[in-house]
Protein backbone atom coordinates (compact mmCIF):
# COMPACT_ATOMS: atom_id res chain seq x y z
CA UNK A 1 0.00 0.00 0.00
CA UNK A 2 2.78 2.29 1.63
CA UNK A 3 5.04 1.34 -1.95
CA UNK A 4 1.95 2.06 -4.12
CA UNK A 5 1.51 5.38 -3.04
CA UNK A 6 5.40 6.50 -2.87
CA UNK A 7 5.67 4.88 -6.91
CA UNK A 8 2.54 7.75 -7.19
CA UNK A 9 3.52 10.20 -5.24
CA UNK A 10 7.36 10.69 -5.79
CA UNK A 11 7.02 11.51 -9.72
CA UNK A 12 4.97 13.99 -8.66
CA UNK A 13 6.98 15.65 -5.90
CA UNK A 14 10.06 15.16 -8.27
CA UNK A 15 8.36 17.67 -11.15
CA UNK A 16 6.89 19.96 -8.68
CA UNK A 17 10.23 20.24 -7.37
CA UNK A 18 11.58 21.00 -10.71
CA UNK A 19 8.97 23.01 -11.49
CA UNK A 20 9.23 24.98 -8.52
CA UNK A 21 13.08 25.98 -9.15
CA UNK A 22 12.82 27.03 -12.70
CA UNK A 23 10.89 30.07 -12.36
CA UNK A 24 13.94 31.09 -9.36
CA UNK A 25 16.53 30.67 -12.30
CA UNK A 26 14.30 33.15 -14.82
CA UNK A 27 13.66 35.48 -12.76
CA UNK A 28 17.34 35.95 -11.32
CA UNK A 29 18.11 39.31 -10.11
CA UNK A 30 18.81 41.41 -13.01
CA UNK A 31 18.03 44.91 -14.50
CA UNK A 32 15.71 47.30 -12.77
CA UNK A 33 12.52 49.00 -13.78
CA UNK A 34 14.16 50.82 -16.64
CA UNK A 35 16.52 48.49 -17.88
CA UNK A 36 19.88 49.79 -15.64
CA UNK A 37 22.42 47.52 -15.37
CA UNK A 38 22.92 46.47 -12.04
CA UNK A 39 25.82 46.92 -9.31
CA UNK A 40 26.79 43.19 -9.44
CA UNK A 41 26.30 42.73 -12.88
CA UNK A 42 28.48 45.80 -13.78
CA UNK A 43 31.20 44.63 -10.97
CA UNK A 44 31.66 41.17 -12.44
CA UNK A 45 34.11 40.82 -15.27
CA UNK A 46 32.39 39.91 -18.67
CA UNK A 47 28.61 39.04 -19.64
CA UNK A 48 28.64 35.89 -20.91
CA UNK A 49 30.47 34.90 -17.75
CA UNK A 50 27.79 37.11 -15.80
CA UNK A 51 25.14 35.01 -16.94
CA UNK A 52 26.76 31.74 -17.00
CA UNK A 53 27.78 32.81 -12.90
CA UNK A 54 24.29 33.48 -12.18
CA UNK A 55 22.98 30.68 -13.50
CA UNK A 56 25.87 28.81 -11.17
CA UNK A 57 24.84 30.68 -8.00
CA UNK A 58 21.27 29.84 -7.92
CA UNK A 59 22.30 25.97 -8.59
CA UNK A 60 25.33 27.01 -5.77
CA UNK A 61 22.68 28.74 -3.13
CA UNK A 62 20.23 25.78 -3.38
CA UNK A 63 23.26 23.47 -3.00
CA UNK A 64 24.24 25.24 0.07
CA UNK A 65 20.65 25.19 1.51
CA UNK A 66 21.07 21.36 1.15
CA UNK A 67 24.58 21.25 3.01
CA UNK A 68 23.10 23.56 5.99
CA UNK A 69 19.99 21.15 6.08
CA UNK A 70 22.49 18.36 6.34
CA UNK A 71 24.58 20.13 9.17
CA UNK A 72 21.33 20.46 11.16
CA UNK A 73 20.12 23.73 10.90
CA UNK A 74 16.77 24.46 11.21
CA UNK A 75 14.81 24.25 7.96
CA UNK A 76 12.73 27.59 8.96
CA UNK A 77 16.24 29.40 9.02
CA UNK A 78 17.81 28.02 6.04
CA UNK A 79 16.63 30.38 3.51
CA UNK A 80 17.14 32.99 5.06
CA UNK A 81 20.84 32.79 6.05
CA UNK A 82 21.32 31.55 2.16
CA UNK A 83 20.42 34.89 1.16
CA UNK A 84 22.28 36.35 3.55
CA UNK A 85 25.52 35.51 1.93
CA UNK A 86 27.15 37.16 -1.13
CA UNK A 87 27.72 36.06 -4.47
CA UNK A 88 31.27 34.66 -3.52
CA UNK A 89 30.38 33.46 -0.32
CA UNK A 90 27.67 30.91 -1.48
CA UNK A 91 30.52 29.68 -4.36
CA UNK A 92 33.12 29.63 -1.52
CA UNK A 93 30.33 27.38 0.49
CA UNK A 94 29.32 25.38 -2.35
CA UNK A 95 33.10 24.59 -2.71
CA UNK A 96 34.16 24.11 0.21
CA UNK A 97 32.22 23.79 3.39
CA UNK A 98 33.49 20.97 4.82
CA UNK A 99 36.74 22.58 4.97
CA UNK A 100 36.33 25.58 6.58
CA UNK A 101 36.88 26.57 10.02
CA UNK A 102 34.26 26.59 11.73
CA UNK A 103 35.13 28.50 15.17
CA UNK A 104 34.28 26.91 18.30
CA UNK A 105 36.79 25.93 21.06
CA UNK A 106 36.39 22.21 21.23
CA UNK A 107 39.15 21.06 23.75
CA UNK A 108 37.87 18.05 24.01
CA UNK A 109 40.20 15.63 21.70
CA UNK A 110 43.13 17.70 22.87
CA UNK A 111 44.10 15.61 25.73
CA UNK A 112 46.31 13.47 23.48
CA UNK A 113 48.50 15.91 22.92
CA UNK A 114 48.33 17.79 25.77
CA UNK A 115 51.92 18.30 26.70
CA UNK A 116 52.47 19.25 23.19
CA UNK A 117 50.45 22.13 23.53
CA UNK A 118 51.16 23.13 27.01
CA UNK A 119 54.75 23.68 26.15
CA UNK A 120 53.81 25.96 22.59
CA UNK A 121 51.03 27.92 25.22
CA UNK A 122 54.28 28.48 27.62
CA UNK A 123 56.20 29.32 24.43
CA UNK A 124 53.09 31.80 23.17
CA UNK A 125 52.99 29.80 20.13
CA UNK A 126 49.23 28.64 21.32
CA UNK A 127 46.66 29.81 23.64
CA UNK A 128 44.65 26.81 24.32
CA UNK A 129 45.05 26.55 28.22
CA UNK A 130 43.78 30.05 29.87
CA UNK A 131 46.33 29.30 32.62
CA UNK A 132 49.11 29.31 31.13
CA UNK A 133 49.00 32.95 30.72
CA UNK B 1 66.47 -8.73 25.04
CA UNK B 2 69.38 -6.99 23.36
CA UNK B 3 67.01 -5.26 20.56
CA UNK B 4 64.44 -3.84 22.54
CA UNK B 5 67.14 -2.08 24.59
CA UNK B 6 68.67 -1.00 21.78
CA UNK B 7 65.88 0.40 20.48
CA UNK B 8 64.62 2.60 23.69
CA UNK B 9 68.20 3.67 24.30
CA UNK B 10 68.39 5.64 20.78
CA UNK B 11 64.63 6.74 20.70
CA UNK B 12 65.17 9.05 23.59
CA UNK B 13 67.72 10.94 21.74
CA UNK B 14 65.96 10.50 18.81
CA UNK B 15 62.61 11.88 20.54
CA UNK B 16 64.60 15.08 22.29
CA UNK B 17 66.50 15.94 18.99
CA UNK B 18 62.91 15.95 17.13
CA UNK B 19 61.08 17.82 19.85
CA UNK B 20 64.00 20.75 19.54
CA UNK B 21 63.98 20.30 15.67
CA UNK B 22 60.09 21.01 16.06
CA UNK B 23 60.44 24.10 18.59
CA UNK B 24 62.80 25.70 16.72
CA UNK B 25 61.18 25.59 13.02
CA UNK B 26 57.68 26.76 14.99
CA UNK B 27 59.90 29.26 17.25
CA UNK B 28 60.50 30.06 13.58
CA UNK B 29 57.25 31.35 12.60
CA UNK B 30 56.89 33.42 15.86
CA UNK B 31 57.72 36.77 16.47
CA UNK B 32 56.54 40.11 18.06
CA UNK B 33 54.44 41.91 15.28
CA UNK B 34 55.92 44.84 13.74
CA UNK B 35 53.45 48.18 15.02
CA UNK B 36 54.41 51.10 13.57
CA UNK B 37 54.84 53.72 15.83
CA UNK B 38 51.42 55.45 17.67
CA UNK B 39 52.34 58.48 16.50
CA UNK B 40 52.50 58.07 12.84
CA UNK B 41 49.39 55.56 13.31
CA UNK B 42 47.27 58.35 15.43
CA UNK B 43 46.68 56.64 18.06
CA UNK B 44 46.61 56.34 21.51
CA UNK B 45 49.02 54.47 23.44
CA UNK B 46 46.23 52.28 25.45
CA UNK B 47 43.19 52.01 25.15
CA UNK B 48 39.68 50.15 25.88
CA UNK B 49 36.16 49.86 24.38
CA UNK B 50 33.73 50.53 27.30
CA UNK B 51 30.58 50.08 25.72
CA UNK B 52 31.07 46.59 24.09
CA UNK B 53 29.18 44.36 26.41
CA UNK B 54 30.41 40.91 27.49
CA UNK B 55 28.30 37.64 26.47
CA UNK B 56 30.19 34.65 27.90
CA UNK B 57 30.57 31.83 25.30
CA UNK B 58 28.21 28.42 25.93
CA UNK B 59 29.30 25.04 24.80
CA UNK B 60 30.66 26.00 21.92
CA UNK B 61 29.19 29.02 20.80
CA UNK B 62 31.43 31.69 20.50
CA UNK B 63 30.33 33.06 16.75
CA UNK B 64 26.72 33.69 17.91
CA UNK B 65 28.30 35.63 21.16
CA UNK B 66 31.06 37.64 19.18
CA UNK B 67 28.40 38.64 16.40
CA UNK B 68 25.61 39.91 19.55
CA UNK B 69 28.91 41.35 21.18
CA UNK B 70 29.38 43.60 18.47
CA UNK B 71 26.22 43.72 17.55
CA UNK B 72 24.99 45.42 21.06
CA UNK B 73 28.24 47.83 20.82
CA UNK B 74 26.89 49.61 17.44
CA UNK B 75 23.22 49.71 19.08
CA UNK B 76 21.45 46.51 17.62
CA UNK B 77 19.40 44.87 20.35
CA UNK B 78 20.62 40.93 19.67
CA UNK B 79 20.66 38.62 21.82
CA UNK B 80 22.91 35.19 21.63
CA UNK B 81 19.99 33.08 22.04
CA UNK B 82 18.00 34.25 18.91
CA UNK B 83 21.71 34.92 17.07
CA UNK B 84 22.44 30.68 17.39
CA UNK B 85 19.70 29.40 14.77
CA UNK B 86 20.55 31.97 12.72
CA UNK B 87 24.69 31.44 12.57
CA UNK B 88 25.50 28.09 14.16
CA UNK B 89 26.60 24.71 12.39
CA UNK B 90 24.65 22.00 14.90
CA UNK B 91 26.98 19.05 13.22
CA UNK B 92 29.98 21.26 12.81
CA UNK B 93 29.34 22.59 17.19
CA UNK B 94 30.60 25.68 15.07
CA UNK B 95 30.20 28.86 12.91
CA UNK B 96 32.03 29.52 9.53
CA UNK B 97 33.34 33.09 8.56
CA UNK B 98 30.84 33.58 5.31
CA UNK B 99 27.95 32.94 7.28
CA UNK B 100 29.37 35.32 10.33
CA UNK B 101 29.26 37.91 7.70
CA UNK B 102 26.07 37.33 6.12
CA UNK B 103 24.91 37.27 9.91
CA UNK B 104 25.71 40.63 10.09
CA UNK B 105 24.20 42.07 7.30
CA UNK B 106 20.91 40.48 8.65
CA UNK B 107 21.05 42.88 11.16
CA UNK B 108 21.16 45.96 8.83
CA UNK B 109 24.94 46.30 9.65
CA UNK B 110 27.85 46.16 6.78
CA UNK B 111 30.58 43.79 7.60
CA UNK B 112 33.89 44.78 6.41
CA UNK B 113 36.74 42.73 6.14
CA UNK B 114 39.71 44.57 7.23
CA UNK B 115 43.32 44.26 6.52
CA UNK B 116 45.18 41.08 8.49
CA UNK B 117 47.56 43.37 9.83
CA UNK B 118 48.20 44.86 13.58
CA UNK B 119 48.31 48.03 11.88
CA UNK B 120 44.71 48.22 11.04
CA UNK B 121 43.48 45.81 13.69
CA UNK B 122 44.85 48.85 16.50
CA UNK B 123 43.13 51.90 14.10
CA UNK B 124 40.18 50.41 14.21
CA UNK B 125 39.95 49.73 17.89
CA UNK B 126 40.90 53.17 18.13
CA UNK B 127 38.42 54.69 16.27
CA UNK B 128 35.68 53.07 18.42
CA UNK B 129 35.16 49.69 16.68
CA UNK B 130 35.60 46.39 18.20
CA UNK B 131 36.64 43.79 15.80
CA UNK B 132 35.61 40.12 15.64
CA UNK B 133 38.81 38.30 15.10
CA UNK B 134 39.04 34.58 14.09
CA UNK B 135 42.60 32.69 15.89
CA UNK B 136 43.44 28.88 15.79
CA UNK B 137 44.22 28.80 19.62
CA UNK B 138 46.24 25.73 19.15
CA UNK B 139 48.05 24.02 16.18
CA UNK B 140 47.26 23.74 12.86
CA UNK B 141 47.41 19.99 13.27
CA UNK B 142 45.32 19.78 15.85
CA UNK B 143 43.19 23.30 15.40
CA UNK B 144 40.87 25.06 18.00
CA UNK B 145 39.05 27.84 15.88
CA UNK B 146 37.60 30.58 17.90
CA UNK B 147 36.30 33.52 17.50
CA UNK B 148 36.80 36.68 19.60
CA UNK B 149 35.79 40.78 20.14
CA UNK B 150 39.17 42.91 20.33
CA UNK B 151 38.19 45.72 22.25
CA UNK B 152 41.46 47.70 23.54
CA UNK B 153 45.15 47.20 23.50
CA UNK B 154 48.09 48.14 25.81
CA UNK B 155 51.35 49.71 23.27
CA UNK B 156 53.38 49.54 26.60
CA UNK B 157 52.50 46.51 27.93
CA UNK B 158 52.23 44.92 24.21
CA UNK B 159 48.92 43.74 25.29
CA UNK B 160 45.61 43.24 23.15
CA UNK B 161 42.82 43.14 25.17
CA UNK B 162 39.38 41.02 24.41
CA UNK B 163 36.29 39.86 25.11
CA UNK B 164 36.69 35.97 24.44
CA UNK B 165 35.07 32.73 25.49
CA UNK B 166 34.32 32.98 28.90
CA UNK B 167 36.87 35.48 29.97
CA UNK B 168 35.66 39.40 29.60
CA UNK B 169 38.44 41.74 29.43
CA UNK B 170 41.08 39.11 28.93
CA UNK B 171 44.95 40.33 28.10
CA UNK B 172 47.14 38.57 26.32
CA UNK B 173 50.33 39.65 24.48
CA UNK B 174 50.73 41.14 20.71
CA UNK B 175 53.25 38.03 20.19
CA UNK B 176 50.82 35.11 21.15
CA UNK B 177 47.84 36.88 19.71
CA UNK B 178 49.16 37.02 16.10
CA UNK B 179 50.53 33.65 16.33
CA UNK B 180 47.28 32.22 17.04
CA UNK B 181 45.69 34.67 14.83
CA UNK B 182 48.04 34.34 11.85
CA UNK B 183 46.35 30.39 11.80
CA UNK B 184 43.66 31.91 10.11
CA UNK B 185 45.45 34.30 7.82
CA UNK B 186 44.74 36.99 10.35
CA UNK B 187 40.89 37.23 9.69
CA UNK B 188 39.43 40.27 11.18
CA UNK B 189 35.68 41.93 10.32
CA UNK B 190 34.05 45.70 11.79
CA UNK B 191 30.56 46.04 11.81
CA UNK B 192 29.07 49.46 11.10
CA UNK B 193 25.56 50.94 10.27
CA UNK B 194 25.31 51.85 6.53
CA UNK B 195 26.90 55.00 6.02
CA UNK B 196 30.03 54.65 7.92
CA UNK B 197 33.22 53.44 7.13
CA UNK B 198 36.40 51.43 8.73
CA UNK B 199 39.23 53.79 8.61
CA UNK B 200 42.11 51.25 7.64
CA UNK B 201 39.46 49.99 4.44
CA UNK B 202 40.77 50.28 0.48
CA UNK B 203 38.10 51.36 -1.52
CA UNK B 204 37.86 48.34 -3.89
CA UNK B 205 36.98 46.57 -0.40
CA UNK B 206 34.54 48.82 0.48
CA UNK B 207 32.54 48.98 -2.61
CA UNK B 208 32.74 45.13 -2.66
CA UNK B 209 31.51 45.41 0.78
CA UNK B 210 28.48 47.76 0.18
CA UNK B 211 27.42 45.65 -3.06
CA UNK B 212 27.10 42.55 -1.28
CA UNK B 213 25.52 44.02 1.58
CA UNK B 214 22.73 45.66 -0.81
CA UNK B 215 22.89 42.09 -2.27
CA UNK B 216 21.45 40.66 0.84
CA UNK B 217 19.13 44.27 2.43
CA UNK B 218 17.63 46.17 -0.26
CA UNK B 219 19.01 49.67 -1.99
CA UNK B 220 16.88 51.61 0.40
CA UNK B 221 19.31 50.31 3.15
CA UNK B 222 22.16 50.38 1.41
CA UNK B 223 21.97 53.95 0.25
CA UNK B 224 23.83 56.36 3.15
CA UNK B 225 26.57 53.46 2.66
CA UNK B 226 27.12 54.32 -1.24
CA UNK B 227 26.46 58.20 -0.49
CA UNK B 228 29.20 57.43 2.08
CA UNK B 229 31.51 55.87 0.00
CA UNK B 230 31.46 58.25 -2.99
CA UNK B 231 31.97 61.60 -1.06
CA UNK B 232 35.46 59.96 0.54
CA UNK B 233 36.34 58.57 -2.55
CA UNK B 234 35.08 60.61 -4.84
CA UNK B 235 37.23 59.64 -7.60
CA UNK B 236 36.03 56.10 -7.91
CA UNK B 237 33.78 56.04 -10.62
CA UNK B 238 32.25 52.46 -9.42
CA UNK B 239 31.12 54.16 -6.21
CA UNK B 240 29.29 57.01 -7.94
CA UNK B 241 27.90 53.74 -10.41
CA UNK B 242 26.36 52.09 -7.24
CA UNK B 243 25.32 55.29 -5.53
CA UNK B 244 22.97 55.91 -8.79
CA UNK B 245 21.61 52.02 -8.88
CA UNK B 246 20.18 52.87 -5.61
CA UNK B 247 19.30 56.46 -6.28
CA UNK B 248 17.19 55.10 -8.90
CA UNK B 249 15.98 51.97 -7.03
CA UNK B 250 14.54 54.02 -4.64
CA UNK B 251 12.89 56.61 -6.90
CA UNK B 252 15.62 59.52 -7.07
CA UNK B 253 15.79 59.51 -10.96
CA UNK B 254 17.32 63.05 -10.81
CA UNK B 255 20.04 62.10 -8.16
CA UNK B 256 20.63 58.22 -9.72
CA UNK B 257 20.96 60.95 -13.27
CA UNK B 258 23.51 63.06 -11.23
CA UNK B 259 25.58 59.66 -10.11
CA UNK B 260 25.92 58.16 -13.23
CA UNK B 261 26.96 61.62 -14.51
CA UNK B 262 30.05 61.93 -11.93
CA UNK B 263 30.86 57.93 -12.96
CA UNK B 264 31.34 59.05 -16.44
CA UNK B 265 33.52 62.25 -15.29
CA UNK B 266 35.61 59.84 -12.89
CA UNK B 267 36.23 57.55 -15.66
CA UNK B 268 34.82 58.43 -19.31
CA UNK B 269 36.03 54.83 -20.68
CA UNK B 270 33.51 53.47 -18.65
CA UNK B 271 30.85 52.21 -21.01
CA UNK B 272 28.48 50.62 -18.41
CA UNK B 273 28.02 54.30 -16.55
CA UNK B 274 27.30 56.04 -19.75
CA UNK B 275 24.77 52.89 -20.80
CA UNK B 276 23.01 54.06 -17.07
CA UNK B 277 23.20 57.41 -17.63
CA UNK B 278 21.07 57.09 -21.17
CA UNK B 279 18.77 54.86 -19.71
CA UNK B 280 18.40 56.79 -16.76
CA UNK B 281 17.81 60.16 -19.28
CA UNK B 282 15.80 58.80 -21.05
CA UNK B 283 13.49 57.78 -18.09
CA UNK B 284 13.57 61.43 -17.11
CA UNK B 285 12.64 62.67 -20.61
CA UNK B 286 15.48 64.50 -21.60
CA UNK B 287 16.14 63.01 -24.79
CA UNK B 288 18.58 64.37 -26.60
CA UNK B 289 21.09 64.28 -23.42
CA UNK B 290 19.91 60.55 -22.91
CA UNK B 291 20.97 59.84 -26.88
CA UNK B 292 24.30 61.45 -26.14
CA UNK B 293 25.02 59.25 -23.14
CA UNK B 294 24.10 56.37 -25.07
CA UNK B 295 26.36 57.11 -28.14
CA UNK B 296 29.14 57.22 -26.13
CA UNK B 297 28.21 53.60 -24.58
CA UNK B 298 28.09 52.28 -28.07
CA UNK B 299 31.11 53.50 -29.16
CA UNK B 300 33.47 52.43 -26.48
CA UNK B 301 34.38 48.95 -26.44
CA UNK B 302 32.99 46.68 -24.32
CA UNK B 303 30.42 44.08 -23.29
CA UNK B 304 27.66 46.44 -23.12
CA UNK B 305 27.78 47.96 -26.77
CA UNK B 306 24.77 45.90 -27.97
CA UNK B 307 22.93 47.15 -25.66
CA UNK B 308 24.09 50.50 -25.70
CA UNK B 309 22.63 50.10 -29.72
CA UNK B 310 19.19 48.43 -28.65
CA UNK B 311 18.73 51.32 -26.53
CA UNK B 312 19.73 53.92 -29.18
CA UNK B 313 17.83 52.07 -32.06
CA UNK B 314 14.95 52.38 -29.46
CA UNK B 315 15.49 55.93 -29.00
CA UNK B 316 15.13 56.53 -32.94
CA UNK B 317 12.16 54.74 -33.72
CA UNK B 318 10.32 56.66 -31.06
Amino acid sequence: MMKKLARVISPLLIACLVLGSLPVAAAAPNASSDGLVSTQDALSADQVQADRKRIDEVLSRQDVQEQLLAQGVDPAEVEARVDALSDQEVRDMADRLDDMPAGASVVGALFAVFVILLVTDILGLTDVFPFTR
Amino acid sequence: MSRPQRLSTNARPAGVLLLVLTLTILGGCAGSPTIQSPDRLGIPEQLKLDDVPFHGQRDYQCGPASLAMVLNASGVDADVDSLIPQVFLPEREGSVQPEMLATLRRYERVPFVIDGNFNALLREIANGHPVIVMQNLSLPAWPVWHYAVAIGYDLNARELILHSGMDAETRTSFATFDNTWARSERWAVVALPPGELPDSIGRHRALNAIADFQRATDPQTALPAWRTLAERWPELAMGWFGLGNAEHATGNPEAAADAFRQATEQDAGLAVAWLNLGLSLEALGDIDRARDALNQAAALPSKWRERARTALDELSSE
